[in-house]
């Protein structure tokens, strides 16, 4: 007794373990005074306890009511420190203990091992059948029922907190959970059985009848695994028919119901000692709404019929429990062999993907971090990873068929699906979680899984894992197993992938190609085999490369999993990788840049656009390093690399190619940033419009510059002053990926008496910048046709010669092209002279009624007659009903009319226009709403289109695969493909009614 | 479902059902139906039944032609047309499409969206119709147009007459086929009938609807006489109307019952009431989708034209029947425009989202009209704020045409659908001389 005399200070008591010192002091003087000199010595039991201070004031409590008991517990050094073990660790069994202090019993000698299942049986019978007489009263005996509960609990509570290690008791205190909820049910059924036979209260009943009736209750989920924690629902199945011919099945059902409902009331039904906790039935089939009890045979044909594929995962756990053991066994026998058959059906790869969706279920932000079972490196990321691994290899092999998590990884890891070192890291990891789990739920007997805040309680906890642990030094060490459970899915479902085709180091585990294959279809990749092809290539040799792709394969191969086309980004990430080689760049930034990983594989795995640009620059995957990469150039920075590149270059020829790249380049940076969400419509738009305009102008500035262009024997500029006007929606900035671009070129003798040699100049300029400009890589469309006299007149007009023409042809529809058109490239002058002379036809003071009608009755002409045959007008994007055209053909209307009185509305802007429009009062303001966003999700949805498909299309697709693709781009929800086919309808028919109201009124 | 699936496979098999005949609801209204062999009824149950969508009308789009029509066990019935010898049964199917989704454009689907939403909030819908009808000698048209089988009028008792054994014969056939009918009687015109059913939720209801239809149909030729649904068969005669009488409830308590005010309308029966009024105009192209709907709704009587509510005001479109003391159960509205003709499932639809959009937003309701609306003088009712309902087809479509309710509820596909094929139907009926312009003008002109 090192601890008999009074301790010698506060301090002392720190050292023990206690947070009130001062307090403590007097308690000990009074436990003295209660028991006498063992009180004393209790010091050194508190002090092993996990909260020591909750303990004392307990122990001087019970010392008061019973110190006989008491002092005799507190005389042996070991009894006592049961006894302080676990009132330190359990509030709600302190309470137990103050209800009933004949429980003090259990103490007195050491638990080195648990009952079994047959013994706890005994037990909570042996208490309830002698009451079971005629006329007994149910609430008196669910109160005997509870009470041996409680204390066989308080046993396996003993035992386990005496334990000294916590995490190598854990599968058997959870078995031992498991088995005495079992008991507690057999128990009840009992009651319920003596209720229908022995009392009137539930119906008259014919003995023989109820004894006909044979009824099984089968666990499931964690009861069923038996891994049950210290409080949680018990999850079962019931089955019930009639063991003779007397009795029908049907009347046995009904029984058998009777039996199961009375039977749950013995659980959880008010009585003077609480109720032990739910009993759930609702997996059985039809949940909630099915019948609670039925015959072997119905359940059968359920599973046989209707059953979803997550209801056989449910049934993984199922074990006969309570009740007819018989009947139970053939319940499992007859349905094992389908839980197995449903790996195979078709629809496995969306119900994984469900069961994925379960585990990263919402959970309350403030939860996230104190969150055991749910969340990041949870407990329920083992179970996920285990079960799929089980559903994926146990279709051909049944030894990996096991219920509890614990074995099951054992299996896996003896049967070479998982490595041995990972299953002994995270069987460890999953017993430290759920010791965790354990002991918050033991303090107060609360279903939870969630860490809690104070500090105190986090001490307690600390201390009941491990006495030495701090709470801080505690969460540490969660936080650390919470990191490497989070990267579990990938070390034991996608890196063994890995091994089917390459050798890994410190990996002895090998995939067959077949058992490759079921794990690449079960996650979504529609071809394994070529799948596998291209992960061997990317790993084998012994290059650098080849060994940090080993490393990081597994997680890319996930990330693709989660894009709309997995093989598609397998496939360009292994020519990219072919392409750039050894590149040292390129494998530090896979290696140790997991973000620029992560978006250059969403981008791979969702825009074929962008893949196939990537696959021509493949040194673009640089940019994914650093965030300013992926903004696009604006205007002058291009500008100053074209300059800059043509006082580089000498020959015409080398400059355009030199140009006709950067704008691939630039074109794939712009992709990027829209696949990824990081540009708006708005940043996408300009970012091509700049693109395009700094394009044409290098490509001028080119042909104007070097001799070798041979368009002119003086130097160019010492002719004429060359214009371009950009026209559509390049005027408009509104440009899209492979939109076309239209523009008219105008051009500035600089001598009257070179008209001639201008016009000829002017004209070899353009065929030269046609010539530079196509590109076989990335097509580049220049469209003149917006020019005077169309398709027949001469590419390039000088200033005077438009002002001559618009004077005397000019038509209203072309007055309203130049509304959007603007000039990109010319001298100030030259710019300014232009822009001043389409002003007069493009902002008109008045408008005649004879113009409004014109364009009027154009647009319904075009309605008609440029939609492609068969189109659905509802879906044409550009012509279609309330898109793109419409509202654009609104705006341009209204500048006709009042552009001349409103200068602020005047804009080649589609939406600033439209703004304007509505600031002015022209337009209302909620029309105007409707139109924008219109306009918006055509324009959204058109670029979606290309990025997805890498294919020009005006009409919203009806496939399905090709409408989730978009909608996915669009940053709706997996699934979202409906949702978009319905939002696009709807805007566009809301503006079409807009539209309506306001063009042809 | 498995409960209700084995027992629609062991009823085949114990009755010797020879055929089973799938059904389904174009948007138009039409009942659709496919027979199977009993050995292909569980395979359909599995992986539904194949056809070519775009034969249907509205029900598909071409490039979608491909649909699945998948049966609702708990819809099961022995045709008693049928006779024992061969017996038959149908089915009400789901439709949906290749990926097993719910088909947009299948009425019955519209209705079910309608009911979850209304079920997010709680509430389920009640309905009980008074479906009128009638019975005519024969389809042939006279020279003075359809022949009605006799004079009588109204609760009318005809000794030994045809619409007596015929209402008798039509009510002991729908008992037969689950279908409990409330009440039966001859109504006012020559040959007008009235059968009330029993309220039922919405989409068993509308289910029910679609069999009423049939079964009258099939016991009319089993006696020798024709009947017909149609709303305004007889200038000088009144229309068939539907009117509904409809309820929420949240649990197994009336929503629209509360003892302590007025007329024991509730919050919510008020809200839904002022939704359903804000909203009737809207909807009133699919609660009376014909031309003919218009002949009816605009025929004077006690035709429901002007958007108002009263307390036993068989003048008004919403009526608040007599409250039965003690019977806080039957709290309901009776909704008066639609008719017999209508497409239950998108009517229901439409009534529902519009009553649940006036709880949303908590509509206030306007004043009772105690008044008979018909008889108030036109710039009375304006004074008053009472409104009229649609007066033409084509007026309807204008209202329709601007309706977010409707797009909403009914889905943009249906929804398109129905304005095309009205906007037909109107064009061509415009297009018509009638014999009343002939009689009015050929001999003067």
């Amino acid at each position: 007794m090192a601890y008999a005399e009074r301790p010698g200070g506060l301090s002392e008591l720190a050292r023990y373990g206690f947070v009130d010192l001062s307090g403590t002091m007097q308690k000990i003087d009074q436990l003295v005074k209660l028991v006498g000199d063992p009180g004393r010595s209790a010091i050194a039991s508190l002090s092993k306890s996990a909260d020591p201070d909750q303990a004392l004031n307990a122990l001087l409590g019970f010392a008061e009511t019973y110190p006989t008991q008491i002092k005799s517990l507190l005389k042996k050094e070991d009894s006592a420190t049961r006894l302080c073990l676990v009132l330190g660790a359990s509030a709600a069994l302190t309470d137990f203990l103050r209800r009933r202090p004949e429980a003090f019993g259990e103490f007195e000698k050491p638990i080195s091992s648990l009952d079994g299942a047959a013994e706890l049986n005994r037990h909570l019978l042996g208490v309830v059948e002698p009451l079971l007489t005629p006329g007994f009263e149910s609430q008196k005996v669910w109160t005997a029922l509870r009470v041996e509960y409680r204390r066989q609990l308080l046993r396996i509570a003993i035992f386990d907190v005496s334990a000294a290690d916590p995490l190598a008791v854990q599968p058997t205190v959870a078995a031992a959970l498991a088995d005495l909820a079992g008991a507690a049910i057999e128990a009840g059924l009992r009651i319920a059985r003596a209720e229908l036979a022995l009392t009137t209260e539930f119906g008259i009943f014919d003995p023989r009848e109820i004894d006909d009736t044979r009824l099984t209750v089968i666990a499931m989920g964690k009861c069923g695994a038996r891994e049950l924690n210290y409080i949680s629902d018990v999850d079962v199945i019931y089955v019930g028919q009639s063991s003779t011919e007397e009795t029908s099945h049907q009347r046995a059902v009904e029984i058998a119901t009777k039996i199961a409902t009375r039977m749950m009331r013995a659980m959880d039904g008010t009585a003077p000692e609480p109720g032990l906790w739910q009993v759930d039935p609702n997996l059985r089939p039809e949940g909630k709404s099915g019948a609670l009890v039925r015959t072997l045979e119905s359940h059968v044909s359920y599973y046989e019929r209707w059953a979803e594929s997550w209801e056989f995962q449910a049934l993984l756990k199922a074990r006969p429990l309570a009740g007819d053991m018989d009947l139970g066994r053939a319940y499992v026998e007859a349905l094992a062999p389908k839980v197995w058959a449903s790996a195979s059906r078709d629809n496995f790869v969306e119900s994984a993907q469900r069961m994925r969706e379960r585990v990263t279920e919402h959970i309350p932000a403030d939860e996230v971090d104190r969150q055991i079972k749910l969340g990041p490196g949870g407990l329920r990321d083992i179970e996920f990873t285990v079960q799929l691994l089980q559903l994926v290899h146990g279709r051909t092999d049944d030894s990996v068929r096991q219920r509890d998590t614990l074995s099951a990884l054992e299996a896996l890891a003896n049967a070479g699906y998982v490595g041995r070192s990972e299953a002994a890291l995270f069987s460890a990891h999953y017993k430290f979680l759920r010791v965790l789990e354990h002991r918050i739920q033991l303090s107060n007997l609360r279903r939870t899984h969630l860490m809690p805040t104070a500090e105190v309680a986090r001490r307690a906890i600390a201390r009941s894992v491990d006495i030495k642990l701090t709470a801080e030094q505690l969460i540490q060490r969660w936080e650390g197993v919470k990191l490497e459970v989070r990267s579990l899915h990938q070390k034991l479902f996608y890196r063994p992938l890995l091994s089917a085709v390459a050798r890994l180091d410190g990996q002895s585990l090998e995939l067959t190609s077949q058992q490759a294959y079921d794990r690449l279809s079960a996650i979504g990749f529609e071809d394994p085999k070529g799948a596998l092809v291209h992960i061997q290539a990317l790993t084998s040799g012994l290059s650098r490369r080849a060994a940090i792709q080993k490393q990081l394969l597994p997680v890319l191969l996930q990330w693709f999993a989660e894009g709309t086309d997995p093989d598609a980004a397998l496939l360009a990430f292994r020519r990219l990788s072919e392409d750039l080689g050894e590149s040292h760049w390129y494998l530090r930034m896979l290696r140790d840049s997991s973000g620029a990983a992560r978006a250059m594989t969403q981008v791979l795995a969702n825009s074929r656009l962008a893949t196939e640009l990537f696959e021509k620059i493949p040194e673009a995957a640089a940019w994914f390093e650093r965030d300013e990469d992926l903004i696009p150039m604006n205007k002058d920075e291009l500008r100053t690399e074209v300059l800059s590149l043509l006082s580089r270059h000498s020959g015409v020829d080398a400059a355009g190619a030199a140009i006709r790249h950067i704008r691939r380049r630039e074109t794939l940076r712009v992709a990027i940033g829209a696949v990824l969400g990081s540009l708006t419509i708005d940043e996408v738009m300009t970012g091509i419009t700049d693109l395009n305009e700094a394009y044409l102008l290098g490509l001028l500035e080119c042909v104007m510059t070097f001799d070798d262009a041979d368009v002119c024997d003086v130097p160019v500029r010492e002719v004429l002053d060359l214009g371009i006007v950009a026209m559509g929606r390049f005027g408009g900035a509104e440009l899209g990926f492979g939109s076309d671009a239209d523009v008219m070129f105008v051009y500035q003798p600089n001598q009257p008496e070179l008209a001639e040699k201008a016009q000829k100049v002017a004209e070899r300029v353009i065929a030269e910048i046609k010539r530079l400009a196509t590109d076989p890589l990335l097509e580049f469309d220049l469209d003149l046709d917006l020019r005077p006299e169309g398709k027949k007149g001469a590419v390039a007009r000088s200033l005077d010669s438009y002002a001559a023409y618009y004077q005397r042809w000019s038509d209203t529809w072309e007055a309203q092209a130049l509304i959007r058109a603007r000039v990109i490239a010319g001298g100030a002058e030259l710019t300014k002279a232009f822009t001043a002379l389409i002003d007069q036809y493009r902002y008109p003071s008045l408008l005649s009624e004879a113009a409004v009608l014109e364009i009027r009755r154009i647009k319904a002409r075009v309605e008609n007659e440029r939609l492609p045959q068969g189109a659905d007008p509802k879906r044409h994007m550009k012509l279609g009903r309330g898109s793109l055209s419409d509202v654009e053909w609104l705006v341009q209307l209204l500048q006709l009319k009042f552009g001349a009185a409103h200068p602020s509305i005047r804009s080649p802007r589609t939406l600033d226009s439209l703004r304007a429009c509505a600031a002015a009062g022209l337009v209302a303001e909620h029309d105007a709403r409707v139109l924008e966003e219109a306009w918006l999700l055509a324009t959204r949805a058109r670029s979606a289109s290309v990025l997805w498909g890498n294919k020009r299309t005006d009409v919203l697709p009806t496939d399905r695969k090709q409408l989730e693709g978009m909608a996915r781009i669009l940053e709706y929800p997996r699934g979202g493909a409906a949702q978009l086919e319905e939002d696009y309808l709807a805007f566009t028919r809301r503006a079409r009614a807009v539209f309506e109201r306001v063009f042809y009124a | 479902m498995d409960k209700q699936t084995d027992f629609v496979l062991r009823t085949i098999e114990e009755r010797g059902v020879k055929f089973v005949r799938l059904w389904f609801t174009d948007v138009a209204g039409t009942l659709k139906s496919v027979a199977i062999a009993p050995a292909e009824v569980e395979g359909a149950f599995a992986e539904g039944l194949g056809f070519d969508g775009s034969a249907i009308e509205g029900l598909a789009r071409t490039y979608e032609a491909d649909m699945l029509a998948v049966p609702d066990p708990s819809t099961f019935q022995i045709l008693p047309w049928r006779g024992e010898i061969d017996p038959t049964a149908r089915m009400f199917c789901d439709i949906q499409t290749p990926d097993g989704q719910p088909a947009a454009a299948d009425p019955r689907n519209v209705l079910r969206r309608a009911l979850a939403k209304a079920s997010d909030k709680g509430f389920s819908f009640y309905i009980h119709p008074e479906i009128e009808f009638y019975l005519l000698k024969s389809s042939q048209i006279g020279p003075e147009g359809p022949i009605p089988v006799d004079k009588a009028g109204y609760f009318d008792n005809v000794p030994g007459g045809t619409a007596h054994d015929f209402r008798r014969k039509a009510v002991t056939m729908l008992e037969q086929l689950g279908i409990s009918v409330e009440f039966s009687h001859h109504e006012g015109g020559p040959g007008q009938n009235e059968i009330d059913l029993r309220y039922a939720d919405a989409l068993t209801m509308a289910d029910n609807i679609m069999t009423f239809r049939t079964v009258i149909k099939e016991v009319a030729i089993e006696q020798g006489v024709y009947a017909t649904f149609m709303p305004k068969p007889f200038t000088e005669h009144p229309g068939s109307g539907m009117h509904t009488h409809m309820s929420l409830f949240e649990g197994d308590t009336n929503a629209f019952f509360d003892p302590s005010s007025q007329y024991h309308l509730s919050k919510t029966a008020r809200h839904f009431i002022a939704g359903l009024l804000r909203h009737a105009s809207e909807i009133t192209a699919v609660t009376n989708q014909y031309v003919n709907s218009y002949k009816r709704l605009w025929g004077g009587g006690e035709a429901p034209s002007f958007v108002c509510w009263g307390h036993n005001n068989r003048s008004a479109l919403i009526r608040v029947p007599l409250y039965k003391p003690n019977k806080g159960g039957s709290s309901r509205i009776e909704y008066r425009a639609i008719d017999s003709a209508a497409n239950p499932y998108l009517a229901y639809a439409l009534i529902l989202s519009a009553g649940l959009k006036g709880i949303e937003e908590e509509y206030e309701l306007p004043a009772e009209t105690e008044d008979n609306v018909w008889d108030l003088s036109e710039s009375e009712r304006r004074a008053m704020g009472i409104q009229p309902l649609p007066t033409s087809l084509e007026h309807a479509i204008r209202k329709l045409e601007e309706s977010e309710l409707a797009a909403e509820t009914l889905g943009e596909e249906v929804y398109s659908y129905v304005l095309a094929n009205k906007r037909r139907e109107w064009a061509e009926y415009r297009a018509q001389v009638t014999p009343f312009e002939l009689k009015q003008n050929f001999e003067v002109l």
